[in-house]
């Protein structure tokens, strides 16, 4: 009889312990990163941006500084000596000092009150120049000196100048020079960030003052969008030329220009997202692990759980054959021992009585009724002990030596002898054998097995006039199977969980022990091997015993 | 011919008490012990033929008993009789000397013919040793 449990999905099984183990160690994994990308980030952003107002001020300072100190170098030359001795000669030896340390300046002039240039040292053809007209001149004359923007000026090429006016007697004359526009550019631009960032200075009007690290000119319009006044550092986004860019601004006192620092905002946060890219990857590293690790352990765990579930099941098996088995032939035994004590008695009895039943004081017809009732009492013995002794086969652990049988050629043997009986019946008894391998066992218990099942099919064919029962072998892998199938009205399925159990029959009284499934089921559990029933009410039954085959021998 | 002498030996009064009288009738000369000791005391009082024996008995194992029968001098036959046969047991038994190990109930005419052939094979063993001729034994 087949046991027709639902095998467990362990399938399944795995799906659900590798989402569970997954769960629980992505999720966590996945929020301690996501807060640690938005602290990090949000911190980094302010340090980011702190760093670049702190660079912009000291820059500012510095720029101020080199001015300022220029400014106070020239109008110190200035006050040193007098006109006559730097336009006589001295105005060469002065620009040679004033350039000993860097090229800061690229010429020095000195000019009197009426605008007119009375000496020049330079690279320029300036000497002679009416400077009356220009702004600067202007400027200078009104403030007593000046720093001027970029401008081109006669000489044709932007530049800018400081320049000083120096009183003397009742004139006044003044001291002029041109700022080196590549160095201070250098000085402005002085350290580059990243791939983008620059540092440049515009005038109000928003035009470049120093050269640019990408080669921006001088005077050329910046583009630069916010050029209103405010205060101390200002940090924001602008957009030029379609691109982002934070920038960090501060006007100078003097002149007012606006010293910017700007970086494409996709370069200033490259740091950040290379760490949020490095930080994104190291997770995703660390959950595809997990995965792996998940889905190890579940596999593990899985096929520990399967083999601790066949482990059970055989056990169990097992304990139910082996269990059944031994606890019904133990009570088996018990109760023939039981059951035959008394019963020896009664047919001794039975046997005393015949004896006295020949003695002649007794009527004949008295004599006949005795022996009558004892011959009914030697009845009822015989068939008691019929039942005792089935019960003592089936308890019985008969040990005899196994060897290799080839059940074609036996059940051919034994369908020969039965025919004699299924031919009296009207039953065709079929004989349908393959040459199968041999099984491991007693002859005498396999020929006990079969006869018992080939016996119940004729028994449940007997009588029909179209009784037919068909003997089949067949080989599988590792199996031999027997198929006994007959013809008969089949077993009600209520009956089906029931056959195999000691004392259960259809049989008329007296016709059937109830013992014969019993002990064959016990036998091929003995040989390894299983029973099983497949029965149709109206349509027959089908016995197959699988055997497992005998190992074989040699090659 | 001196009637053979066959002792029943069995705890269970209502069934030796029976065989007693069937067989006696059959022309044995039958005596009955209803525990173990009791047998060998009888046997050891007497000389007897043939014994039929029980395996289960309260105070002494059938075979225990058959061991002991089996070390005395010029022993009788044993037949056991056993409500309970089992493979190991019948062994037992055949292999310590029993004659025959028969399950109960056993047909009347067949255990007669089984009781006569240990007679008979009591009286051949004697024959073939240096005990003396038997005055009870032997064949009617």
């Amino acid at each position: 009889m087949t046991d027709h449990s639902r095998p467990t999905d362990y399938r399944a099984m795995l799906v659900a312990l590798v989402r569970r183990v997954l769960l629980v160690s992505v999720l966590p994994l996945i929020v301690i990163a996501s807060a640690n990308f938005l602290l990090f980030f949000s911190l980094n952003r302010s340090i980011v941006l702190d760093q670049q107002a702190n660079l912009l001020r000291y820059h500012r300072e510095s720029i101020e500084a080199f001015l300022a100190n220029l400014t106070a170098e020239v109008t110190a030359l200035a006050h040193q000596y007098p006109r006559e001795e730097l336009v006589n000669g001295h105005l060469e030896r002065l620009f040679q000092v004033l350039q000993q340390s860097a090229k800061v300046i690229t010429d020095i002039g000195v000019i009197d009150s009426a605008g007119q240039h009375l000496k020049y040292v330079g690279p320029f053809d300036l000497a002679g120049r009416n400077y009356r007209a220009t702004e600067w001149f202007a400027e200078v004359v009104e403030r007593g000196y000046y720093i001027s923007d970029v401008f081109t000026g006669f000489r044709a090429v932007p530049h800018f100048i400081i320049a000083v006016k120096r009183a003397e007697g009742n004139d006044f004359w003044i001291l002029r020079v041109t700022v080196n526009t590549d160095y201070f550019s250098r000085l402005v631009d002085a350290a580059h960030v990243g791939r983008t960032g620059e540092t440049f200075i515009v005038n109000r009007e928003g035009r470049f003052q120093t050269k640019t690290r990408f080669g921006d000119h001088l005077l050329e319009p910046s583009g630069f969008p916010d050029l209103s006044f405010h205060e101390g550092i200002k940090v924001r986004s602008l957009k030029m030329g379609g691109v982002s860019y934070l920038c960090t601004t501060t006007w100078l006192s003097n002149p007012r220009w606006l010293l910017i620092f700007r970086q494409q905002v996709r370069d200033v946060y490259a740091p950040l997202r290379n760490a949020v890219v490095v930080g994104l990857l190291m997770s995703a590293a660390g959950v595809l692990g997990a995965g792996v690790l998940a889905v190890l352990f579940a596999h593990r765990q899985v096929q520990a759980l399967k083999r601790a579930d066949a482990e059970n099941e055989a056990l169990l098996r097992r304990l139910v054959a082996t269990g059944k088995t031994a606890a019904v032939g133990e009570m088996s035994a018990g109760l023939a021992h039981e059951i035959n004590n008394p019963l020896a008695t009664i047919d001794t009895l039975q046997t005393w009585i015949r004896d006295l039943a020949g003695s002649p004081a007794m009527s004949e017809a008295d004599r006949l009724e005795v022996l009558d009732a004892a011959s009914k009492i030697g009845d009822q013995v015989a068939r008691c002990k019929a039942i005792t002794q089935g019960l003592l086969k089936f308890a019985r652990r008969v040990d005899a030596s196994p060897q290799p049988v080839l059940l074609s050629p036996m059940l051919e043997e034994m369908a020969t002898v039965m025919r004699a009986r299924a031919r009296i019946e009207g039953i065709t008894l079929e004989a349908d054998l393959a040459d199968v391998p041999a099984v491991l066992g007693a002859p005498a218990h396999l020929q006990q097995i079969f006869m018992n099942l080939i016996n119940n099919a004729l028994d449940a064919t007997s009588g029909r006039g179209d009784g037919r029962v068909v003997i089949r072998t067949r080989a599988s892998a590792d199996a031999v199977r027997v198929e006994i199938q007959d013809n008969g009205p089949g077993i009600p399925p209520e009956h089906l969980s029931s056959i195999f159990l000691p004392f259960f029959t259809t049989k008329p009284v007296g016709k059937g022990t109830g013992l014969g499934l019993a002990i064959c089921y016990g036998l091929v559990q003995e040989l390894h091997g299983s029973i099983e029933v497949d029965s149709r009410p109206g349509h027959g039954t089908t016995f197959t015993v699988t055997l497992p085959r005998a190992a074989q021998e040699g090659t | 011919m001196t009637a053979t002498r066959v002792l029943l030996v069995d705890d269970e009064l209502s069934f030796s008490q029976a065989l007693a009288k069937v067989l006696a009738r059959r022309g044995f000369i039958v005596a009955t012990a209803a525990s173990g000791e009791e047998a060998l005391a009888r046997l050891a009082a007497r000389p007897w033929d043939v014994v039929l024996l029980d395996v289960k008995m309260p105070d002494r194992d059938g075979l225990a008993v058959l061991a002991d029968i089996r070390t005395m001098p010029d022993p009788p036959e044993v037949i056991m009789l056993t409500g309970h046969l089992s493979r190991q047991e019948e062994e037992a038994g055949l292999s310590g000397g029993a004659f025959a190990y028969l399950l109960k109930p056993h047909p009347i005419p067949d255990l007669e013919r089984h009781i006569r052939q240990a007679a008979r094979h009591r009286h051949l063993r004697r024959r073939q040793t240096t005990y003396p001729p038997s005055t009870e034994g032997g064949e009617p």
